[in-house]
């Protein structure tokens, strides 16, 4: 599976780099996070409880940056199994300047799913993994501007997530929403 | 010859329990102190199994053992081989690799087992499952049917060096002279891809070890209980009377519940014996995508020459086979697409090249047509093409390549799949095919309807599909028919029935032997206390193989009521009638014994029987077939398309069918309908889809679609009857015959309804989404 | 077991009372605990629609039921509706027309159209396959079902 996309952070290459290495700011953006921890130089563990339609389950693995060139690029592989099956990606992730002091992140990649996430939950997995995205960047880009602020004014940063509900709302909001958009659908109510 | 029972549209004796939900299937057996099984599964496809650790999942209490492929010691070793390789071909490559009971060292597909829990609860044990640890090295997957040909592709079985699990060449007359005479000749290139048998009951199996008796019962949802407990005692060190298999009450095999010597069906018995308890184990339905065999994945490229009239001059063509991870069923599947891609054609010249891969995806056995419906459509979908390029009626076409009445029995100089010569018994296709024209209204839907709808702006096409289905092959089937005391009758025979509906149909055989009601005969099918010789239900030879069976036993037992009554009531037996249960002399109807007399009288419990006789009025007899009865039949359809959303509706569905004589023909409808439905299903709705790490994208009955109620259109059901000339009641099997040239019928309609954007379509199944996909690249392109 | 919940229940009539884990799906509960194996189990995620039993009247899929929500209500289940002896008019009318083969859907169908009929006594073809579009069967492709049902109601429209 490809997954692809970009967004446009408010803040300089460098933060946005740097807060993508913030443990503590990643787990807020990752609602069911239960973990994630540097145990080496660019080599992360984490466990994550995921939820994709009827498959549900806590998944742990790591994650390894590599090909680093501040504050540019850098690639990211993925490797995580749990109970609902196993996920494995490589993604290469490239943060542009935009003059504005804004930053605009793409990122493009290839994931591997397997296991029950496969077998049950694939029809639904392009749609939450959207969603799971946009609303951890979403998070992520609420946490920048924090993290600027709480740096400029010399105090410690306080980072807000969403909780396992909302965002679990939410995903099934997008869910729906995916469903009716599409043209198939459109000509139904139009029946 | 004329029947009374045969024939009759009789009510089924085992409707009221399967009705009421009084009927056992092996899910209902529940025995005292019954342990449940679950099993860790691989999520890999392709992995090397570093490590296993179980030491949390034995904590979980209710847990009472856990066991991996290192606990079966010097038991573990694969399944047995099922079906051996042609002898009679030479030059024939097969490499032979079976499935395994536990996963040692390596994981070749999806689904294979790498532990099983055994546990006080079905819920325990699958919580202990979870808590299983296993360390994984993937493997890159062998997915593809051409590259994993290729010098350095991955390999599937590391002890072969190649991913060829067969290859063998079947040649009759000559292609290649045929050609050089041709005026036509079409090449193609046809992807087939996989389906499920999807039985909606899943596989089930309970084993029960009584240590005292030293005997083991294995309650099986399998369509061969003999080969089964056959394989089980010698793979479990017993003698054949210390194993009883019982298939209760199936609920449908189409297939993947044939004798596979799955790994569950080896390694529940061990674990039962090792603990001295019974223990179940109910497949559920995620495990029945992956560790429940499927079929038809097939690449054909295939040439066709013809002369300038439409007369097929030859057939040429090459196909790989997948087979998935294993081989035990061998080449059967093959085989049957060889020996169905000339259709009910005479096609005089045949060559034809099949290569057998193994990948990393579901093994693969019979489903439902089992290779003949990727030969029906090949050939079909070739005289389409072929009547296109040459300006041809489709129809006349087809007419004019028929094997005419007086061809047969007709010999194809070629090996089917019971490794015997191919020849059609008979056939009278010409009629058969021109009922169905008329019960479709095919001139009026061309010439006026179709046009009218059109000028509608309606998509509206017609598919027209003729084919046959060699059945009721060997090697042979048995049954015993007894006449009790009571003047009722008891009968058993090996095969399993899983919905084919035998403990009517073998009843009415028996009861238009002996002249009683077919609610007076009790039929056992399916257990080997019962009756122990035979194969089982697979090939549609249930009704020809083990029907005729009864019918030669029951004959048997005939003879002997004929010949005691006769000695009794002082008439001879010309002159003796069966009916009504009694013997009765023809004109004078107080002259009478009753069957149940007669039944004491030959068991005495004083004096002698004589030599030379045998007590009871009972006998067993066998049937084995030198070669099959070949079935003939026609679908059409009319369907309607809607052009945006690809979604179809389908006006019309006729089909006559020519299964020889009927037994009963309520019966042989419902085999009709459910194989046409199981069809539709493979032509638009049904595909496993495999992704490029062989992982099952679709593994639930939400994604894998099958057709429900509102996808069925009302069939029109007429029968024709050629009868077998080689058994004795003239039978032909209809099993599988309605599943197998729906693809190609969808394939001709589909096309002719969307005649506007001149599609041609190369392959099956196809779904409402890939139908527009295939419009959207024919438009990109033009 | 430690974690158990008692569950009173009413199933064809008889008034059952159970404890059992609180997970135990209905129809587990139904086939192993009050040993009704005619509800059938054909997929476990509410598709197939085997395991239909009737919930205060209504058909429901026990497969998507924890026993302890039918706590105090009351069940029917195929074994409900006929007897070998006594068949109900229904089940009658699928022996005729032969509207069972393997006869595993066979109870969840017939769950599924006793309400069905009793509210909608004169269905037309296109209703009844709209009624049991639930309802997977693999074996009759519907059409003898379908048959079924119209005759049933022929027998019982007076």
């Amino acid at each position: 599976m490809k997954v692809e996309g970009e967004h446009i952070f408010k803040g300089t290459q460098k933060q946005v780099w740097d807060l993508f290495r913030d443990t503590e700011v990643m787990a807020t953006a990752l609602p069911g996070t239960e973990k994630m921890e540097a145990v080496g130089e660019n080599v992360y563990e984490a466990v994550m409880n995921v939820r994709v339609g009827p498959v549900a389950g806590k998944f742990s693995g790591n994650l390894v940056i590599s090909n680093e060139n501040f504050p540019e690029t850098y690639t990211m592989t993925v490797d995580g199994r749990g109970k609902p099956g196993f996920l494995k990606g490589v993604g290469d992730v490239i943060l542009s300047d935009q003059g504005d002091g804004s930053t605009l992140m793409k990122y493009t990649g290839e994931v591997q799913i397997g296991g029950k996430l496969a077998g049950v939950g694939q029809r639904l997995i392009d749609t939450v993994s959207k969603s799971i995205i946009n609303q951890a960047f979403d998070i992520l880009d609420q946490n920048l501007v924090e993290r600027s602020a709480a740096e400029a004014e010399g105090r410690e940063a306080e980072y807000q997530g969403a909780s396992e509900k909302d965002y679990a709302a939410t995903v099934a909001k997008d869910l729906v929403g995916g469903v009716l958009s599409a043209p198939w659908v459109k000509k139904l109510k139009g029946k | 010859m004329t029947y009374k029972v045969i024939g009759k549209r009789v009510k089924r004796v085992e409707d009221p329990r399967l009705l009421t939900g009084q009927a056992l299937f092996v899910g209902d057996v529940s025995l005292p102190g019954m342990l449940y099984a679950a099993f860790f599964r691989s999520d890999y496809a392709h992995a090397k199994v570093i490590s296993i650790d179980i030491s949390q999942a034995l904590e979980i209490p209710g847990v009472v053992g856990v066991y991996t492929a290192e606990d079966m010691g010097d038991d573990w070793e694969p399944g047995p081989p099922l079906v051996s390789p042609p002898p009679t071909l030479e030059n024939v490559v097969f490499n032979s690799r079976r499935q395994v009971p536990l996963v040692k060292g390596k994981v070749k597909h999806a689904g294979e087992i790498i532990a099983v829990v055994i546990a006080e609860s079905r819920y325990i044990a699958e919580d202990a499952a979870e808590e299983i640890l296993v360390e994984f090295e993937p493997l890159p997957a062998v997915v593809d049917l051409e590259k994993c040909l290729e010098p350095g592709s991955v390999l599937v079985h590391d002890d072969l060096d190649t991913n060829l699990a067969a290859h063998l060449i079947q040649n009759k007359g000559d292609y290649e002279g045929a050609r050089k005479e041709a005026d036509l000749v079409i090449s193609r290139r046809f992807h087939l891809d996989r389906g499920a048998a999807a039985a909606l009951e899943n596989r089930g199996i309970v084993a029960d070890w009584d240590e005292k008796n030293q005997h083991l019962t294995v309650w099986d949802a399998t369509q061969s209980p003999i080969p089964i407990r056959n394989g089980l005692a010698a793979r479990l060190g017993l003698r054949t009377h210390q194993v009883r298999v019982v298939a209760p009450f199936v609920g449908g095999g189409f297939g993947p519940k044939i004798m596979m010597f799955y790994a569950e069906e080896m390694v529940l018995p061990w674990i039962s014996m090792k603990l001295g308890k019974p223990i179940k184990w109910i497949e559920d339905r995620r495990e029945n995508f992956y560790a429940t065999t499927q079929e038809r994945e097939q690449i054909h490229d295939v040439e066709m020459a013809l002369s300038k009239e439409g007369h097929i001059l030859g057939i040429k063509q090459k196909f790989i086979h997948d087979t998935g991870a294993f081989n035990p069923y061998g080449l059967t599947t093959p085989l049957n697409t060889q020996s169905h891609s000339m259709g009910g054609y005479d096609v005089q010249n045949y060559y034809s090249d099949l290569t057998v891969v193994f990948t990393n995806k579901t093994i693969v056995t019979p489903v439902r047509g089992a290779g003949r419906p990727q030969g029906i459509y090949i050939v079909e979908r070739m005289l389409d093409i072929a009547a296109r390029e040459l300006e041809l009626d489709p129809m006349e076409v087809r007419r004019l390549n028929f094997i005419p009445p007086d061809a047969f029995p007709y010999d194809h100089e070629i090996i089917d799949q019971a490794f015997a010569t191919l020849i059609f018994d008979s056939g009278n296709y010409e009629p058969a095919f021109d009922k169905a024209l008329e019960m479709l209204g095919y001139e009026d839907f061309i010439k006026n309807e179709q046009p009218r709808l059109r000028a509608e702006g309606k998509y509206v096409g017609i598919g027209i599909v003729p084919f046959v289905e060699t059945t009721g092959v060997g090697p042979y089937e048995g049954a015993r028919v007894s006449v009790e005391p009571s003047g009722k009758i008891s009968a058993a025979t090996g095969v399993g029935t899983q919905g084919q509906s035998h403990m009517t149909a073998f009843a009415q055989v028996i009861a238009e032997q002996l002249g009683v009601e077919v609610s007076d005969v009790s039929m056992v099918t399916g257990d080997t206390a019962e009756f122990h010789w035979g194969t089982g239900t697979f090939a549609s030879r249930g009704a020809v193989v083990a029907g005729n069976a009864v019918n030669a036993a029951a004959g048997d037992v005939r003879l002997k009521v004929l010949k005691l009554a006769s000695k009794i009531l002082e008439t001879p037996e010309e002159e003796l009638v069966l009916e009504d249960g009694m013997v009765r002399v023809a004109d004078k109807p107080d002259q009478s014994i009753s069957l149940g007399e007669l039944a004491l009288l030959a068991n005495p419990l004083r004096g002698a029987v004589e030599p030379g006789t045998e007590p009871g009025l009972e006998s067993t007899k066998y049937f084995g077939p030198a070669f099959g009865a070949t079935a003939f039949g026609v679908h059409g359809m009319i369907l309607e398309v809607d052009p945006e959303t690809m979604m179809i509706n389908i006006r019309k569905y006729i089909t006559v069918e020519d299964c020889g004589t009927m037994i009963n023909p309520l019966v042989v409808e419902g085999q009709i309908h459910g194989g046409v439905s199981m069809g539709i299903g493979n032509a638009y709705y049904e595909k496993l889809h495999y992704d490029e790490n062989a992982q099952l994208l679709n593994a639930s009955l939400a994604d894998y679609l099958i057709p429900g109620s509102t996808e069925m259109p009302h069939i029109e059901v007429h029968h024709a009857n050629t009868p077998a000339p080689n058994n004795e009641l003239g039978t032909k099997g209809v099993g599988e015959a309605g599943a197998i040239p729906v693809p190609a019928v969808f394939a001709q309609a589909l096309e002719n309804a969307l005649h506007d954007y001149d599609l041609e379509i190369l392959e099956t199944p196809l779904s409402p989404n890939r139908l527009y996909e295939l419009l959207q690249k024919k438009e990109d392109n033009s | 077991m430690e974690n158990t919940i008692t569950v009173s229940v009413t199933v064809n009539g008889t008034p059952y009372q159970r404890s059992v884990d609180p997970r135990t799906l209905l129809s587990d509960f139904l086939r192993n605990d009050l040993e009704l194996t005619g509800t059938h189990v054909g997929c476990e995620h509410g598709v197939c629609g085997a395991c239909t039993v009737l919930l205060d009247g209504e058909a429901v899929r026990s497969c998507l039921l924890f026993a302890p929500q039918v706590d105090g209500h009351e069940i029917i289940t195929v074994e409900g509706l006929g007897t070998l002896d006594n068949l109900h008019p229904l089940q009658e009318a699928f022996r005729e027309a032969h509207a069972l083969q393997c006869g595993f859907c066979t109870p969840g169908i017939l769950t599924t159209l006793v309400p069905y009929l009793e509210e909608n006594p004169n269905p037309t073809e296109e209703e009844i396959r709209e009624a049991i579009s639930g309802n997977l069967c693999r074996c009759t492709g519907y059409q003898h079902i379908i048959d079924a049902v119209k005759l049933a109601a022929e027998k019982t429209d007076p």
